[in-house]
């Protein structure tokens, strides 16, 4: 019996963006589109996306007068990306099902 | 990268390519290391020579170890500063804590000793009075044993935790001198101490600011 994939999870931006803080305890916007590689008005779509599925925290403060956005993973993100991962393997380890 | 639906094997492959980008995220410069390596290791063969060719300066020298949290306060600063990777790693954040609660540590060690001294001395002078010999326990010479405990525990679990071999051994290097000090006299203690120092921080130190350099370069032609 295969599980769904989360349609949050399931898209490529959003899912680098997990699977980058997912190891680190918080990252700043810029840290996110430099390594996914997205713009940043589409970075900024798929972050709020995460944020109201609850799977992300958005903080935004000042650091010398410059706006700064941090993001962190939340319980209910780590536990989406481990249930994710998860099906992901059982998918891949029975393909033919 | 666009908001694209992916296939079980792409998104595997790119969760795999992220975690381990977000992992490399953290690079220690080694300057901090290099510092404490260098003024331990000068403080201890400074030592050595006041006992060796018996002289005294009209202070002491591991009182340089206080004057060195100056520079290390500039140095974290600046690092903070100078930080253009705009994350924060696990990693980092434990690796913090644990040097300073050794820092902490080893200055109640130092209060620790003191307070020894000043107990033991009274029993030794009574122990002299009575018998007309010195004791022939000396409790100095167990301190270089104490302080090398302490320098191999946060030394070896930043070289774990970072999965960084000099550091792992330098931890190890510093609790074999530590059971080797307490069968040598305090001369050879202090040798030890500066050699465990240098292996320990100093040169592990040095080629964490090699790779610290090589992953700086990597950024800017990756910008």
């Amino acid at each position: 019996m295969f599980k769904d994939l989360d349609p949050i999870l399931h898209a490529q931006l959003r899912l680098a963006v997990m699977s980058l803080l997912i190891g680190v305890k918080e990252a700043e916007f810029t840290f996110l589109k430099e390594k996914s590689k997205a713009t940043a008005g589409n970075l900024s779509i798929q972050l709020n996306k995460l944020k109201e599925a609850g799977y992300i925290e958005i903080n935004k403060q000042f650091r010398n007068n410059y706006p700064l956005t941090l993001c962190k993973i939340t319980r209910k993100g780590v536990e989406a990306f481990e249930a994710y991962v998860l099906a992901l393997q059982s998918y891949t380890q029975n393909p033919e099902s | 990268m666009h908001d694209k639906e992916l296939s079980h094997e792409e998104s595997l492959k790119l969760i795999s390519s992220m975690i381990g980008q977000a992992k490399d995220a953290y690079h220690d410069t080694g300057i901090g290391a290099m510092l404490w390596g260098i003024v331990i290791a000068i403080c201890s063969i400074v030592k050595f020579t006041e006992i060796h060719f018996n002289y005294r300066l009209p202070f002491d020298i591991f009182l340089l170890t206080i004057v060195a949290i100056i520079p290390q306060i500039i140095i974290s600063a600046k690092e903070q500063r100078n930080r253009n990777r705009s994350v924060k790693t696990y990693d980092e954040v434990f690796l913090k804590y644990i040097w300073i609660g050794f820092g902490i540590a080893i200055f109640l060690l130092i209060f620790i000793n003191n307070a020894v001294f000043q107990s033991w001395q009274p029993v030794a002078k009574e122990y002299t009075a009575l018998t007309g010999n010195a004791p022939s326990f000396r409790f100095s010479e167990f301190v270089p044993a104490y302080f090398l405990l302490l320098y191999g525990l946060p030394t070896f679990i930043t070289g774990t935790a970072c999965h960084f071999k000099p550091m792992l051994w330098g931890g190890i290097f510093c609790w074999v001198c530590c059971l080797i000090t307490l069968y040598s006299n305090t001369e050879t203690d202090m040798l030890l101490t500066a050699l465990s120092a240098l292996v320990a921080w100093f040169f592990p130190g040095l080629l964490m600011k090699r790779e610290y350099q090589k992953s700086k370069r990597k950024e800017s032609a990756d910008v």
